[in-house]
């Protein structure tokens, strides 16, 4: 397909939204229709687009007048976390109703994500992420106005900082092209920035950030979006770091760090999870956690740890589906899902942390003590699941956004991939391919064989066999009435800091000046005295302006 | 002689500080425009005199049209602003004098005194025809700061500066609603 | 010829749209046809091109251009689509007018005449009825004038080098003065009527007005563009600090959108500042935004602030978004320039400047409920602004390139 067709799967959801508004307003119900067929039009282009060329394809379409050109790209790389977007952003969008406001947004939100994969520079996404980032931030209120949401000024703190980024690179190297930035420019305090933009944009943070907070929503619909669209944004960014560090970061300690990052962010998603009082609250930590076991997968700084967190990444997409669509009760759709998100074997996950965790642990030094913390987490995690199954519902949720059948279905299918870990494996060093150097071993994985530098993971004899007996279980299972609960499980250890934590936050929160100090900072009385009768202050500030530039 | 229409300048701008009535204001305006119409013409700016001279004195003739009646200088509450006329006068000289330097002190000194008397005035008056006045005297000092050298358009300016100023005292007065 | 038929023609709209002004209808037509022909003047002209048709050399440059035809679109758009309870005919005649003077100041071959006919403007709209007392309304842009007017006389002079720094300061703190920014504020009363508000020259005629005082000072006083920039940048975080803050904290909606106008300069006045091509660049993005998002959104505002009329809806939240810079509006493309030229000129001015953008997010939340439930010709305005904002944020090369960078 001629470059020209990259413009496809951003053009595709935006007349998508484009229609639903239209229609919406004249008051035909066809909103939810041609929003998600645009995103899914979009899924399928990009497939369409790749397929035939299987490399990376490329289109400059001149200046856009704030430094940055507007390029397109799209390598694997590209394909994989536009498919993590895509695929979760349609189903959603064609599975539960929405008001075609909320269509509109959402598939607004959707093209500038995509806008921002297929970025050919830093700037320009910069200019889309923020652009998902406003949109999502509107959905949310467009759902609910007083529920919780991401802070918009640090999302926008986020993806400015992402531009300063971007900025540095051109004035040191010239460029902020992925492809053509200088590897001496992608220096410390630009990774840094880039970090920051990553983890706030994405909420990547240890304690409960928005990608928990959201959760808490009545309706969980925007909630589904939001997660699916940004998690992924946050992910992106620090694989399109490594291409601009040709295949390595500025310094190695900044693996470790954001390694040991990803790990405290999936111990403390996993500590909330086993202190959960709801199903719903321990539901609130699963995606972090994944997010924080991709990451530090990603930061090992190895091909098998990248090729480890693209398979977290879309398997994150996939079970994101699952959990927004899961009523809040117990029952086989939710064990499904939780099994399939805590790394129950034979899942994909299992697959993808067992791989993000060996890549850690086979680099040893620093960072294969964070593996070693990373398998600590797990242990947690696994717990924590394990009592969610005892835990009282939640709030519940209204049943015409659930579907607790499809959300049993993307359960059971992530248990059942993991004898396809091989599979998933190739392609994902494919993609890894584009932005650093993969070794031939890993290229030499067969479709039942994984290969690595210290081991040779044989994932269907292995895990095969562990699928037909799960099943054979399942199917041998009898139903039982569910028996009356006398109160939550205990949690495997209590989380004393987080409740001073809240009050300090809430404390901070209430901040104000003290009353008797709020006629220092007066508008009304510095406007009266800027325009009042005398302006004193304006002579008074030019004696202080000739001052202070004639010195 | 330019030290002479220097010195009017200031008297001019002087007396429209402190003058409250429309023949003070128009007798300040006149003498500004005369001042500045003679520095002009010394400097060889023969063609842009002519026009502020017209301008002005238009506009201090307009001026005695409307504006609270009679002289209104040292009204009660005017010895800040002669004070202030004085101290305007000195910085002034200051500038104009001993740090700057060449040819043309005289006239360096007349629009700075110009310049900066109808800015005081314009910070303290609540009359109309008093701020307009003032504003009138601000346009023809601006209009005058063109024919310092180098002046390339310094005609232009002129004759935009009579014009703007007769036009300003030309304008009908404004009261507020209510007032 | 393009120059002066830039200043006749509007001059002309606006002088029979006030004589004509018992038949709005005629005056609104008539009004119109002249501005359009005004606009197709400055359209054809060349940047840079002298005219000497009527003894005055008058030439537009290419920024100056460029803002003037963007604030003629506004001011089309803004009649075309006027809010409720706006007088299409007042709307045309007060543009018409401000729009002579912007292509007089932009036009004029020298800065003392661009002064001259700002304070032409400046007392023609103090002449209007209003709430405030006529002396008051005069007080602040007259005396920006003198203060540029002192400017000039210290750049005319001979001397040493703190000649030139003092008339560095007359120009600086006498454009501050003419916008109203801090700390030279103009007093302000939210219920009074726009024309005769200082609305007008922070949001209509400032721009203009900037860019040629500017380029003027740049060659004026060339050994103090140091100084300049310095004021610049000074007064642009005490704007942009004060401004994005008091607009968050204010009583008064009103006063809230005087205050991200002010904070909105700060920004600009930064870019100006950095003296780089990048920070112009930025500059002039502000400054179409203002001309062509804020200032339209703040006229439609209008009514619901009367009405005391707040929500929370999607269309809120868009015009939040424009006005806090958020992409895909025009204010993220004019940031990265910023923070650009900052980075290029001294890093940790970029630091602070990166930190102070986030100050805008709470004073526009606060804005977009100021619109209220828009419906009709107000939601079409609100939907026009956002759409030149989205256009200006998404690609603004050719606007850009109109204006020479």
């Amino acid at each position: 397909m001629t470059p020209p067709a990259l413009l496809i799967p951003i053009v595709l959801p935006i007349l998508g939204a484009a229609i639903a508004a239209t229609a919406g307003r004249a008051g035909h119900g066809i909103a939810r229709a041609s929003a998600s067929l645009g995103v899914w039009g979009a899924a399928v282009a990009v497939v369409a687009i790749w397929l035939p060329v299987r490399s990376t394809q490329e289109i400059s379409l001149g200046q856009l007048g704030f430094g940055s050109p507007f390029d397109l790209r799209l390598d694997m790389i590209g394909l994989v976390f536009s498919l993590a977007v895509l695929i979760p952003a349609a189903t959603l969008l064609a599975l539960q109703p929405r008001t075609w406001q909320e269509n509109t947004v959402a598939g607004l939100g959707v093209a500038a994500a995509m806008a921002a994969i297929e970025a050919g520079g830093v700037l320009m996404t910069a200019v889309a992420g923020c652009t998902a980032a406003t949109l999502v931030v509107i959905q949310l209120d467009v759902e609910d106005l007083r529920a919780p949401r991401p802070s918009w000024a640090l999302l926008l703190a986020a993806w400015l900082a992402l531009a300063w980024a971007g900025v540095v690179l051109q004035v040191v190297g010239g460029t902020a092209v992925y492809a053509a930035v200088p590897v001496s420019a992608m220096t410390v305090p630009v990774f840094a920035l880039l970090a920051f933009a990553s983890i706030f944009g994405g909420g990547l943070v240890p304690w409960r950030g928005w990608t928990s907070a959201i959760w808490s929503r009545t309706s969980l619909r925007a909630a589904g979006l939001a997660v699916a669209t940004l998690q992924p944004l946050a992910l992106y960014l620090f694989v399109r770091a490594y291409e601009l560090g040709d295949g390595h970061y500025p310094q190695s300690w900044l693996n470790v760090v954001l390694a040991a990052w990803g790990v405290l962010v999936a111990f403390g998603a996993a500590a909330r999870a086993q202190a959960a009082t709801t199903r719903r609250e321990y539901m609130a930590e699963v995606l972090p956690g994944l997010a924080g076991f991709a990451l530090m997968a990603l930061a090992v700084g190895s091909a098998l740890g990248l090729i480890a967190a693209l398979i977290l990444t879309a398997s994150t997409a996939i079970i994101v589906i699952g959990i927004a669509l899961l009523p809040d009760r117990g029952g086989a759709p939710s064990l499904l899902v939780t099994a399939a998100a805590a790394g129950v074997p034979p899942g994909l996950v299992f697959g993808g942390r067992i791989l993000g965790l060996g890549a850690a642990i086979e680099a040893g030094g620093a960072m294969g003590l964070v593996g070693l913390a990373g398998v600590a987490t797990w242990l947690v995690a696994a717990a924590a699941a394990a009592r969610s199954v005892g835990l009282p519902a939640g709030r519940g949720r209204s049943a015409v956004e659930t579907l607790p059948r499809v959300a049993m279905m993307i359960g059971a299918a992530m248990l059942a991939l993991g004898p396809a870990l091989a599979l998933a494996y190739l392609a994902a060093s494919a993609a890894a391919a584009d932005v650093m150097n993969v070794p031939a071993l890993a290229q030499a994985t067969g479709l039942g064989t994984i290969v690595t530098e210290s081991t040779v993971v044989p994932v269907v004899s292995l895990l095969g066999p562990l699928l037909v007996v799960g099943a054979i279980a399942l199917a041998l299972s009898k139903r039982t009435g569910l028996t009356p609960r006398t109160g939550e499980p205990p949690p495997l250890f209590p989380l004393y800091a987080a409740q001073a934590a809240a009050r300090i936050v809430n404390a901070l929160r209430r901040a104000a000046v003290p009353s008797e100090y709020r006629s220092l900072f007066n508008p009304r009385a510095l406007e009266n005295v800027a325009a009042g009768g005398t302006p004193l202050l304006w002579l008074a500030s030019i004696v202080a302006l000739a001052i202070a530039v004639t010195r | 002689m330019t030290a002479v229409a220097a010195f009017v300048a200031w008297i001019g701008g002087a007396v429209i500080l402190v003058a409250d009535g429309r023949r003070g204001l128009a007798l300040g305006l006149g003498l500004v425009t005369a001042a500045i119409a003679g520095l002009a013409f010394a400097a060889g700016q023969h063609a842009a005199a002519i026009a502020v001279l017209a301008g002005g004195a238009a506009a201090a003739a307009l001026r005695l049209r409307s504006g609270p009646p009679g002289w209104g200088l040292t009204q009660p509450g005017s010895t800040p602003r002669i004070i202030l006329a004085i101290v305007i006068g000195i910085l002034a000289l200051y500038f104009a004098t001993s740090l700057s330097t060449g040819d043309g002190s005289p006239l360096r000194f007349a629009w700075l005194v110009v310049i900066a008397l109808s800015a005081a005035r314009l910070l303290d008056c609540e009359e109309p025809a008093t701020a307009l006045t003032a504003a009138a005297t601000l346009a023809l000092g601006i209009g005058a700061v063109a024919s310092l050298p180098p002046a390339a358009a310094g005609l232009a300016a002129a004759i935009v500066a009579g014009l703007v100023a007769a036009g300003i005292s030309a304008l009908p007065e404004v009261r507020p609603h209510g007032a | 010829m393009e120059p002066e038929l830039a200043v006749a023609l509007p001059a002309a709209g606006a002088a029979f749209a006030v004589a004509l002004r018992p038949r709005p209808r005629l005056a609104l037509i008539l009004g119109a046809v002249l501005g359009a022909g005004g606009v197709a003047a400055v359209l054809l002209a060349t940047p840079g091109a002298a005219s000497n048709l009527l003894g005055i050399t008058l030439s537009l440059s290419a920024a100056g251009r460029s803002m003037l035809i963007v604030a003629a679109i506004s001011l089309a758009f803004v009649v075309i689509l006027a809010p409720v309870n706006a007088e299409r005919s007042a709307l045309l005649r007060w543009g018409l007018a401000g729009l002579a003077g912007m292509a007089g100041i932009a036009a004029a071959p020298t800065l003392e005449v661009s002064v001259l006919v700002l304070l032409a403007l400046v007392v023609l709209q103090a002449t209007v009825e209003g709430g405030r007392p006529h002396a008051r309304r005069l007080r602040a842009p007259a005396f920006a004038v003198a203060l540029i007017g002192l400017g000039l006389v210290f750049a005319r002079m001979a001397g040493p080098p703190v000649l030139e720094r003092l008339a560095a300061v007359g120009l600086v703190a006498g454009l501050t003065a003419a916008l109203g920014a801090l700390p030279y504020m103009h007093e302000f009363d939210a219920d009074e009527r726009t024309a005769t508000s200082p609305i007008p020259w922070i949001a209509f005629v400032g721009p203009v007005l900037a860019i040629v005082v500017i380029t003027r000072t740049h060659e004026l006083v060339p050994s103090a563009a140091g100084a300049v920039g310095a004021m610049l940048i000074g007064l642009g975080l005490l704007n942009i600090v004060w401004g994005c803050v008091a607009a968050w904290r204010t009583e008064l909606p009103g006063a809230a959108w005087r205050y991200s106008f002010i904070a909105d300069w700060g920004l600009a006045m930064c870019g100006f500042g950095l003296g780089v091509a990048e920070g112009e660049a930025g500059a002039l993005l502000i400054l179409y935004a203002i001309l062509l998002t804020r200032l339209p959104l703040y006229l439609w505002s209008r009514q619901p602030m009367r009405e005391r009329a707040q929500t929370d809806r999607p269309v809120n939240l868009l015009v939040a978004a424009a006005l806090a810079g958020s992409a895909p509006f025009a204010g993220f493309p004019a940031r990265i320039l910023l923070l650009r030229a900052a980075t290029s000129v001294f890093w940790p001015f970029a630091l602070v400047l990166a930190a102070a953008l986030l100050l805008w997010i709470p004073s526009s939340l606060r804005l977009g409920r100021t619109m209220g439930m828009p419906k009709g010709r107000q939601m079409a305005g609100i939907a026009v602004a956002l759409a030149f904002s989205l256009a200006l944020g998404l690609y603004p090369q050719p606007l850009l390139l109109l204006a020479g960078r």
